[in-house]
């Protein structure tokens, strides 16, 4: 307790070194292996979001960052130090739980301020941190208020709230939206990233959505069956997915991916566009027959098949709004792909292959 | 919403049959569900109940069929009597330090008992054994571990050598021993259920309080006595609230045990009212001394009641 | 407590006959644990008798009694006999539960003189005259017991007692040259063995029947009592004084702790277990040991009652005292069956092993000779000294007679208290003296209230 102390007072060193660090971490229970061999860095002040789908181990790397779980094998560094053996308490990291894991039988007050009375703070102090941080959400009005008492969306806050209240060295994030309507979400979403901007603090952040993960990251990790597959920014997860893997999973709808002798070749929705508005050059095409549209607003989402290969493939185009080419179903139309947004990816490893191209 | 109730049962009275649109009309069924209960209640608990107020101010006797009012008579006798006060004491310095005792050892019990072990199912199935068990059939046990000549504590303490040659203590016989050897006897008997409620209560408290104080940099010490403490303090007042009623109302252990000696010692109001009320014949007598384990039991209720208003409000 | 109370019906079963009947004879044991079971039987037109006992302390007899007489008995009477045997420790709460349904067996078997039941039970005075005609008197000690001479009603009939003798170690009794003739005897030796030896005198000081007995042979012989012979409070003497002094100095002397938690078959084991030097017992405790071949039991000895500065004085150690309620369904059946039982109490008597003492004298003739050469005992003659029991023995109420105000007493356990709170030295003679008395006033100011005495 006080290595904890100490650690708040001396925030603003440690903040200076704030790097979340796993080296080669494995994670076993009784017959899985839940996470398996990652190696990964946050930066200091980055937002880093841990992406993948339910059970790609993403909340048990976290929960070990955390000191929740203890690593199978491998290490945890936070700060330059490694604390892989270290209780939660001696980690001075801040949490964020789905649930929002707010202390009922506390007021909003309490739950705030548990962290701090944790640590041993002086009361006056503690007086102050905590008006800070209820400031920080709006949420001084709660202060005397128990969590069973507020919505969703204040629950939220206050959760925030009492992670920030200590100026941990790095947060982390559980899925703390996913209980939020949608509306309420899209708001969240913003704050929280103004939030990580003006803290500057590191921040790890566990989602399996994509939207969220895009929008907030500013690197993304994505995770499946315990394993790192890719990890970059936003941009480069969805412009040069390292496998099929990711390809897929990112992107709405997903890439097209056709099937080859020994390999898959890929490219998604938005680039594959009638083809007199496809662009000069180098470009590939593709008879498309097309067996429905959907209007989507913005965009058009254009179902059908491949024709002329062996197995018909299908394939799904996306065409903004804007776009007046008449597209009907049953009909059969030129689309083409720009050659340098095709990729191909191994067809029994699923990596991607470079260089060869077709 | 019950007129809708009704209204739906009533156009379904023409399909299923009886027993399904019974079930299904909410203001038979209601009352339906609840008459067991009220009639286990009224007859085997408000009957006797008023039948022992009524007996507490007569001078009817296990042998008498006519009974003569006599008002206060019984109480007044109660009152003068020594042995009352001594079994009224008894019977709360029981209760007092059994419930404390039990309240310690359940609460650590239940914590060992919700961490994941391998063969937990077995040491569970131990726990609750005696809950199962006769009380009668285990304090017959019991009467043999402190016997004054068998006794296996003694017989185990002089073997592994914490009583020397001459230390024989007597359990049953020596007053402080015996209410001691009673206590624990209790404590056996309720331990079980005070753990299996207060384990219930722990395991309906979320993981993720648990490891939100764990993060939040709470030791174990105070993660069980600003988290989980806290957090189970209703469920363990209500086992708590049980204890006081099986402990100050049980009359076998005791009777089993002691009889209430040595000289009185160790009498309780239940052992007192069942020994002047059927062995001694004063019915009247027994059923005056029975009634003061009213006052207590009504406030054991009213706190219950309480309890459950608050909880529904939660 | 309120559960205990049975559901009490003002009207007797009117012509219909009872079905609930408590199963398990023979199941004592499990009975004191588990409580009877109750099921139903359909009503049946042909004649029942229900007998209500004890489990006797000599298994054997309950073999008798259940599997051979009462088959017989019912076979020539054309009557089905229903035997439950319950735990000792349960028929007051059994006989209660009886009278307040009004529904019950037809004839139960008290361990003590019932008198708290006068009103509900039938003078059974035509079956004592019926047995006086063809044996002669009862002894004194059965119609102290079951007479109330206020009402002039015999509330119950006694068919036999339990003799209430000495037993004590001849082997170390006899290494310090002494038999315990009288209580200073039993002091005095008693003393000796235990310091000697360190086995104490195991004379109980405790809630149960066998320290309820032996305290009041120890009033009794020193010329105390807790009545007067008019059912007059007498515990106030200096009699009882002396005799509660003499009870401390032999706790503090000869005996340990131990008889302060005693119930009543401690004494039983401690004696068999070779731990004690003296009991005050029926002749169990020789026969367990002779029935489970524990050699000890041949260095057992009995003796009659130990003399006091008065007389030489013991109690009986169970009186069997049988009622049969008002109503009951069968009473003359029932009646029929007490004298019956007497024509063949010899029977009773050799199959309680010389448990159960005869009330009517003239029903063995030979006891004489038939204690004099036991088969099971060693030396055969040990139970001759029972011979003469009558001359020693007497009832609880000496020299009144049994009553609603004695009984209660007994079963609160005033004496019992009275004597180990002196013992132990919690209150002083005199104190402990004021106390009993105290609630023995109260006790005798209710029972007269309630003209019971």
């Amino acid at each position: 307790m006080e290595a904890s102390a100490a650690a708040v007072e001396c925030n603003e060193n440690l903040n200076d070194m704030a790097t979340v660090e796993v080296r080669s971490i494995r994670k076993e229970f009784a017959e899985t292996c839940a996470v398996d061999g990652i190696d990964l860095l946050a930066k200091e002040g980055e937002f880093l979001v841990l992406l993948g789908p339910s059970g790609c181990g993403k909340t048990t790397l976290m929960r070990m960052i955390a000191g929740l779980e203890q690593p199978t094998a491998g290490d945890i560094v936070i700060g330059g130090k490694v604390v892989t053996h270290l209780p939660p308490r001696a980690r001075n990291i801040a949490m964020v739980f789905q649930s929002y894991a707010l202390y009922p039988h506390m007021t909003v007050e309490g739950n705030i301020s548990f962290p701090l009375r944790a640590a041993g703070m002086p009361r006056d102090q503690i007086e102050r941190k905590v008006a800070w941080a209820a400031k920080m959400f709006g949420i001084e009005r709660f202060l005397n208020r128990k969590p069973r008492q507020l919505s969703g969306g204040e629950r939220q806050r206050v959760a925030l709230a009492r992670a920030v209240v200590r100026e941990p060295v790095a947060f982390l994030l559980d899925e703390p939206l996913s209980n939020l309507d949608a509306k309420l979400r899209n708001s969240a979403r913003d704050e929280l990233k103004h939030l990580q901007r003006e803290l500057a603090t590191t921040m790890i952040y566990v989602s399996h959505d994509q939207a969220e993960a895009m929008g907030l990251g500013d690197r993304i990790a994505i995770l499946n069956q315990g394993k790192l597959c890719q990890v970059g920014t936003p941009q480069e997860i969805y412009r040069n997915p390292v496998d099929i893997f990711t390809a897929t999973f990112i992107g709405s709808p997903p890439m097209n991916l056709l099937e080859d002798k020994d390999s898959y070749t890929g490219f998604r929705p938005e680039d594959f566009l009638p083809k007199e508005i496809g662009a000069d050059g180098n470009t590939v095409s593709f008879p498309f027959r097309v067996t429905r549209v959907e209007y989507l607003g913005a965009d058009r989402l254009v179902y059908g098949a491949i024709e002329g290969r062996t197995a018909a493939t299908h394939v799904i185009s996306k065409m903004p709004t804007m776009l007046r080419t008449e597209v009907k179903a049953g009909q059969l139309y030129d689309f083409s792909v720009r050659q340098e947004d095709i990729a191909r990816f191994d067809r029994s490893t699923g990596a991607r292959l470079y260089g060869a191209r077709q | 919403m019950t007129s809708e109730a009704a209204a739906l049962a009533g156009k379904e009275h023409s399909g299923p049959g009886f027993w399904s649109s019974f079930a299904d009309n909410e203001r038979w069924l209601w009352p339906a569900m609840l008459a067991p209960a009220v009639l286990y209640i009224v007859l085997l608990v408000g009957f006797p109940f008023f039948l022992s107020i009524y007996y507490s101010f007569t001078d009817v006797t296990v042998g008498g069929r006519d009974l003569h009012f006599v008002g206060l008579q019984n109480f007044n006798r109660i009152l003068e009597s020594s042995t009352f006060w001594l079994a009224l004491k008894n019977t709360i310095i029981l209760t007092v330090i059994s419930q404390v005792c039990i309240l310690v050892m359940a609460s650590i019990l239940a914590q060992a008992l919700s961490v994941n072990f391998r063969g937990k199912w077995l040491v569970r199935l131990l726990i609750l054994l005696p809950w199962v068990a006769p009380i009668a059939l285990g304090s017959i046990g019991w009467l043999w571990i402190f016997d004054s000549i068998y006794s296996v504590i003694n017989w185990t303490g002089r073997a592994i050598g914490i009583l020397g040659p001459n230390d024989w203590p007597i359990w049953l016989g020596q007053p402080n021993l015996a209410m001691a050897s009673i206590i624990i006897v209790q404590i056996w008997r309720i331990l079980p259920l005070a753990t299996v409620i207060i384990l219930a209560g722990l395991t309906s408290i979320p993981q993720d309080l648990h490891d939100a104080a764990a993060v939040d940099g709470a030791g174990p010490f105070r993660r069980y006595f600003q988290i989980t403490a806290p957090l189970i303090r209703p469920i363990t007042l209500v086992a708590v609230l049980f204890g006081i009623i099986f402990t100050f109302t049980d009359l076998i252990v005791v009777f089993v045990l002691t009889r209430g000696g040595p000289y009185d010692q160790t009498q309780v109001l239940a052992t007192w009212a069942y020994f002047t009320g059927i062995q001694g014949g004063d019915l009247a007598g027994g059923a005056a001394i029975s009634l003061f384990l009213f006052p207590v039991l009504v406030a054991v209720a009213i706190i219950f009641l309480r309890f459950a208003r608050r909880t529904e409000v939660l | 407590m309120s559960e205990e109370k049975p559901r009490k019906s003002r009207n007797p079963a009117t012509g219909i006959t009872r079905r609930t009947v408590v199963k398990g004879a023979g199941a004592a044991g499990l009975a004191a644990s588990a409580g009877p079971f109750f099921f139903t039987r359909p009503a049946q037109a042909a004649k029942t008798l229900r007998i209500l006992q004890w489990s006797h302390f000599i298994p054997g007899y309950d073999k008798w009694f259940n599997t051979q007489y009462v088959k017989e008995w019912g076979a020539k009477n054309g009557t089905e006999v229903i035997v439950d045997n319950i735990n000792l420790g349960l028929i007051p709460s059994r006989a209660a539960a009886e009278v307040s349904a009004q529904k019950g067996h037809d004839l139960v078997m008290f361990l003590a003189p019932p008198s708290v039941y006068e009103d509900q039970v039938v003078d059974m005075k035509d079956v004592y005259a019926e047995c006086e005609k063809r044996y002669g008197k009862p002894i004194d000690l059965a119609v102290k017991s079951t007479y109330n001479p206020k009402t002039k009603k015999y509330f119950a009939f006694s068919d036999s007692f339990v003799p209430d003798p000495v037993n004590y170690r001849t082997d170390l009794w006899g290494d310090i040259g002494m038999t315990p003739n009288s209580w200073d005897d039993v002091r005095a030796g008693g003393k000796k063995i235990k310091d000697k030896t360190g086995i104490p005198i195991g004379i109980g000081l405790s809630a149960e029947l066998d320290t309820a007995m032996a305290m009041r042979a120890l009033m009794y012989s020193f010329g105390a009592s807790e009545q007067d012979a008019e059912g007059n409070l007498a515990i106030n003497s200096k009699e009882t004084l002396e005799a509660i002094k003499f009870m401390k100095a032999l706790f503090q002397e000869a005996e340990t702790p131990e008889v302060l938690a005693w119930d009543p078959s401690s004494n039983n084991r401690q004696m068999l277990a070779g731990r004690s030097s003296l009991v005050l017992n029926a002749i169990s405790v020789t026969r367990t040991g002779e029935n489970d071949k524990l050699p000890i039991h041949e260095k057992i000895a009995v003796s009659k009652a130990l003399q006091g500065p008065v007389r030489r004085i013991g109690l009986e150690h169970v009186m069997d005292c049988y009622v049969i309620w008002k109503f009951s369904e069968n009473i003359d059946g029932a009646k029929k069956f007490l004298v019956d039982y007497i024509d063949n109490f010899k029977q009773g008597f050799m199959a309680s092993e010389f448990y159960n003492f005869p009330c009517f004298s003239q029903t063995v003739p030979d006891l004489k000779q038939l204690i004099s050469k036991d088969a099971k005992a060693v030396p055969a003659d040990k139970y001759a000294v029972l011979a003469d029991v009558l001359d020693w023995a007497t009832n609880v109420g000496y020299p009144g007679y049994s009553n609603a105000a004695i009984d209660e007493t007994f079963n609160t356990w005033v004496i019992n208290t009275m004597f180990a709170e002196a013992a132990t030295g919690s209150e002083t003679p005199e104190n402990a003296l004021k106390r009993a008395e105290t609630k023995m006033k109260a006790i005798w100011t209710k029972w007269k209230e309630r003209n019971m005495i």
